[in-house]
C-alpha cells in the first residue's frame, strides 16, 4: 500500500479508536498511548499512520467490533447541532462506549433511539445561554412574514379573479384585511395583530362558500397560513423581535416565492423555483431551517394539495404534474402520503450532512 | 420538574461529576428504577447548562478519552431546594390524608 496517500479525519478516527482497545488490552502504557494519539492526530499521510501501528498486534475481532461500534455511534451523533457536536462528541462518545457491552459491533435500537430523539431535543434547545430557541425566533420573523405573504397572494388572487366588470372598489375590499393586517404587524402592535388575524380567519370561515380571497379553491391552505399567523403571534416574541431579525435575504426568498406561484402559469417552472429556494434556505442557518418546517404547513396544502385536494379543485401545481403521469387515484395517494415522508427523510439527511460537514471546522462559541 | 432532571440535579448536589458518574449515581439514587441513557442524559444536561442551574466544572482525558465534568450552580442549587420544599409539603398533605382515611400512620 502507497504511504503516501493523504489521511481524512476517519481515518485518523479510526486508528485513534484502534490505538484505545490496543491500550485496553495492555500492549501500550498510558504514557505510549498519549504519545502515539499525538501523533495519530498530527499524521498527514497514510505512511504515519502505519507507523503509530507498526508495532502492535494485527486486528482482533474484540478490536474490530468496537472500531465499528464506534463508527456505528459517530453516524448517530452526527444527527446533532453541528455547534454542539464540536463541543459534545467526545465526551458523549465516551460515555456511550464505556456504558456498551463487549462484544457489540452495533449500537442496541433503545441506544439510538434515545440518541436520535436526544438530537431533536437538543435542536429544539436555545443554542447559547440566554438565547431564545430558533423555532420561537422562527416564529417572530413568520409573524412578519406570513401576512406580507397573505397580502401578496390575496391581491394575485383578486386580480385573477376580477373580471373587467368589478371596479378596483371589489379589488380593494378583497384585500382591505390583509393590508390592515400587515399595517398592524409592522407596527409591532402584536394583541391588535391576533386579533385581526383572528377575526380574518372567522371571515374567512363566514364565507367560505365563496373561497376567494386567499386560495381560489380549497381554504385549506389559507385557513392554515392564518392559524400559523395567530400561533407565530402568541407563542414568539414578536414582530418586535421578528423585525429585529429579519434579513433581506430571508425575507426576499419568501416574497419571490409568492410572486412565482402567483404569476407563472408553467406548473413545472413554478416547482423548480419553489425547489431551489427550498435547498437554498436549507443549507444558509437554523433559522432558515425553522422556517421551512413551519412554512411547510401551509405551503404543503397549498402545493401539492394533500387530502384537501379531494374536497376542492385541485389547483396545486404537483398536482397537475402528478396527474399527467400517474392515474388519478395513485397521485392522490401519493401526494397526501408518501411525498411529505420523501421530503421529512430529506429534510433529515440534509441537516445531518451540514452538521457533518461544518463540525469539522473550528468553532467560535461555546456553551459551557 | 420531571423526575429525570430532579435526579440530575440531586447528583450534582453531591459534587462535581461526569456524563457516565451521573448516569451510575441516578440508578443507585432511585434504587435502579430510573436508568438513564446518554441522550437523554446529554438533551437534559444541556437546557440545565442554558438556564444557567448547571455548568462545566473541568475536563480530563482518561484512557485517551475526553471527560468532561459538570457541576451545580448557586441558582441550580437554589432551584433544587425550592423543588425539595414543594415536594415535602406535598408529601406531607398526602401522608395527613392517608392517616385520617386510616390507613398507614
Amino acid at each position: 500500500m502507497d504511504d503516501n496517500f493523504r489521511t481524512s479525519d476517519p481515518d485518523r478516527d479510526r486508528v485513534a479508536a484502534l490505538l484505545r482497545e490496543h491500550f485496553a488490552a495492555g500492549h501500550l502504557t498510558r504514557a505510549e498511548l498519549d504519545e502515539r494519539i499525538t501523533a495519530t492526530l498530527n499524521a498527514k499521510t497514510s505512511g504515519d499512520l502505519r507507523r503509530v501501528l507498526a508495532d502492535l498486534p494485527g486486528a482482533s475481532p474484540v478490536r474490530e467490533h468496537a472500531a465499528a461500534l464506534e463508527r456505528g455511534y459517530r453516524r448517530l451523533l452526527a444527527f446533532y447541532p453541528a455547534r454542539y457536536r464540536r463541543i459534545h462528541e467526545d465526551e458523549m462518545l465516551a460515555v456511550v462506549m464505556t456504558v456498551a457491552p463487549d462484544g457489540k459491533s452495533r449500537p442496541g435500537i433503545g441506544e439510538a433511539a434515545d440518541l436520535l430523539l436526544g438530537a431533536l431535543r437538543v435542536r429544539c434547545q436555545p443554542s447559547r445561554v440566554g438565547a431564545e430557541p430558533a423555532w420561537r425566533d422562527a416564529l417572530a420573523v413568520l409573524s412578519v412574514i406570513l401576512p406580507v405573504v397573505i397580502l401578496l397572494i390575496s391581491a394575485l388572487q383578486a386580480q385573477r379573479w376580477s373580471s373587467p366588470g368589478t371596479g378596483e372598489l371589489w379589488v380593494l375590499q378583497q384585500i382591505a384585511t390583509p393590508l390592515l393586517l400587515v399595517a398592524v404587524v409592522l407596527l409591532r402592535l402584536r394583541r391588535v395583530a391576533v386579533l385581526t388575524a383572528v377575526g380574518l380567519l372567522l371571515w374567512l370561515a363566514l364565507l367560505s362558500g365563496s373561497g376567494t380571497l386567499l386560495s381560489g379553491a380549497s381554504d385549506a391552505p389559507g385557513y392554515l397560513a392564518l392559524g400559523l399567523v395567530v400561533v407565530a403571534l402568541i407563542a414568539s416574541p414578536g414582530p418586535r423581535r421578528g423585525l429585529q431579525i429579519l434579513t433581506w435575504k430571508h425575507a426576499a426568498l419568501v416574497v419571490i416565492a409568492t410572486l412565482t406561484l402567483g404569476i407563472t402559469t408553467s406548473h413545472q417552472l413554478t416547482l423548480i423555483v419553489i425547489a431551489v429556494i427550498c435547498a437554498g434556505m436549507a443549507l444558509v442557518s437554523s433559522l432558515s431551517r425553522w422556517l421551512l418546517v413551519l412554512l411547510a404547513i401551509p405551503a404543503y396544502a397549498f402545493f401539492f394539495g394533500g387530502p384537501y385536494a379531494v374536497f376542492g379543485e385541485p389547483s396545486s401545481a404537483v398536482f397537475h404534474v402528478a396527474t399527467t403521469y400517474l392515474p388519478l387515484g395513485l397521485a392522490m395517494v401519493t401526494l397526501a402520503y408518501l411525498l411529505p415522508l420523501v421530503l421529512l427523510v430529506l429534510a433529515v439527511v440534509a441537516a445531518r450532512r451540514e452538521s457533518q460537514r461544518s463540525s469539522r471546522t473550528p468553532s467560535s462559541s461555546s456553551l459551557t | 420538574m420531571r423526575e429525570p432532571t430532579f435526579l440530575i440535579l440531586t447528583a450534582l448536589a453531591a459534587g462535581a461529576q461526569h456524563g457516565y458518574g451521573i448516569m451510575t449515581d441516578v440508578a443507585q439514587i432511585s434504587d435502579g428504577r430510573l436508568r438513564l441513557r446518554a441522550g437523554t442524559l446529554y438533551a437534559v444536561l444541556n437546557r440545565l447548562t442554558v438556564e444557567r442551574l448547571v455548568e462545566s466544572d473541568r475536563e480530563e482525558v482518561v484512557d485517551g478519552r475526553l471527560r468532561r465534568y459538570y457541576r451545580l450552580t448557586p441558582q441550580g442549587a437554589q432551584r433544587l431546594e425550592a423543588e425539595v420544599d414543594r415536594m415535602r409539603s406535598n408529601t406531607a398533605v398526602a401522608a395527613r390524608r392517608l392517616r385520617l382515611l386510616g390507613g398507614t400512620p
